[in-house]
């Protein structure tokens, strides 16, 4: 098998993988990595172009094709996995999830830490056998997202936040499952950018909360 | 994002961004002359200069951004001492929210990384949470309501 032969059939394997708030919220049909990727690139491609010429949007484009395919390895991880928070009984899971999980911020560094390893490891893994320009162009691309440290990144996670937030306000219309509360904390906690506010304004107008 | 037009440093960011700069400058001068600089042996290094090796268009247009960055940035600095009991670009926050506490610091756009404590000033809970006080409920939103207590406020 060739180097892209290989590359191109892991990659494929994400359509498979779910991403994890679905499954913890007991979504029967929860959005792929592939679906999630997918829907940011389109986001990032409609909602970069009202930044008029602000953003370079091939880093945008390329950031949101590549941010996530390190979760191949080590699959998607909530906010609720870190320390093993969840307890063992379901039934406690729901009161849980309208709480978005506090840690202290030394937590925070160290959370933020292992998840860069982690997630740069596993990207060595799977861009193993690539020609060194195009390994280098997508684990670039990947650390300057996780990084944050350009508007592009900045946008780009912003954009990541949202179409999470969509996600599960489409599994709380489709599948009548309670939105929870911590959804909507987490994204008002993020995202500052005003194109992304309005759209996310909307979103509230558009899925009232049932509470 | 710098949204309204006004960008934000702390003087730990502003500095991170000069020593950028500064790096950008020196390698674009190693570019020109066709050397490799001993930044890339750096396990620290900004993944952007690694691209930056290979793109001088991209190696421009970041030089330009940081520019017009330090050029224009407001240093935050904390309030006078009589008004260091209000919430205001710089404070760090304890707040309380559905009964667990945290800690937030609020700062520019430019800067902000939440997953870290760092809020943006211009992100609905950063904005809302300015010019409060200890003790304040701050409601964020209506659909849901999301209420913030404040418990603490430093500088």
């Amino acid at each position: 098998m060739t180097p892209f032969i290989r590359f191109f059939t892991e990659v494929g394997k994400l359509r498979k993988v779910p991403r994890r708030g679905g499954v913890l919220i007991g979504s029967k049909s929860p959005s792929s990595i592939t679906d999630h990727l997918f829907r940011v690139a389109l986001m990032a491609l409609v909602f970069g172009r009202e930044k008029k010429g602000n953003l370079n949007m091939t880093k945008v484009l390329e950031m949101a094709l590549v941010h996530d395919l390190c979760e191949l390895y080590t699959g998607d991880k909530s906010p609720y996995d870190h320390n093993s928070i969840l307890p063992g009984d379901k039934k406690k899971w729901p009161e849980l999830f309208d709480r978005w999980p506090r840690l202290t911020t030394s937590e925070k560094k160290r959370k933020s830490l292992q998840k860069y390893k982690s997630e740069g490891a596993a990207l060595d893994k799977l861009l193993k056998g690539l020609p060194p320009d195009i390994k280098g162009e997508i684990k670039n691309s990947w650390a300057e997202y996780e990084k944050g440290l350009t508007k592009e990144a900045r946008f780009m996670k912003q954009i990541n936040r949202l179409e999470t937030l969509l996600g599960a306000l489409e599994y709380g219309r489709e599948e009548k499952i309670r939105v929870y509360k911590s959804w909507w904390v987490g994204s008002k906690e993020r995202i500052d950018d005003p194109t992304l506010i309005k759209f996310m304004d909307s979103l509230a107008k558009e899925f009232p909360a049932k509470d | 994002m710098t949204n309204q037009g006004n960008i934000f440093l702390t003087k730990e960011g502003r500095t991170r961004l000069e020593r950028e700069f500064a790096e950008l400058l020196r390698l674009k001068v190693f570019k020109t002359s066709g050397e490799s600089p001993r930044i890339f042996h750096s396990e620290d290094i900004n993944p952007e200069f690694l691209a930056f090796q290979e793109d001088m268009d991209l190696l421009d247009a970041r030089i330009i951004e940081l520019e017009a960055i330090l050029k224009s940035a407001q240093l935050i600095k904390p309030p006078p001492k009589d008004q260091q009991n209000l919430i205001s670009l710089g404070a760090k926050v304890i707040i309380e929210i559905d009964g667990e506490e945290d800690e937030f610091e609020i700062i520019g756009s430019l800067e902000a990384s939440p997953s870290l404590g760092k809020i943006s000033n211009e992100c609905p809970v950063g904005k809302n949470l300015l010019g409060h006080k200890v003790g304040d409920e701050v409601v964020v939103g209506t659909n849901p309501k999301i209420v913030y207590k404040i418990k603490k406020i430093k500088y």
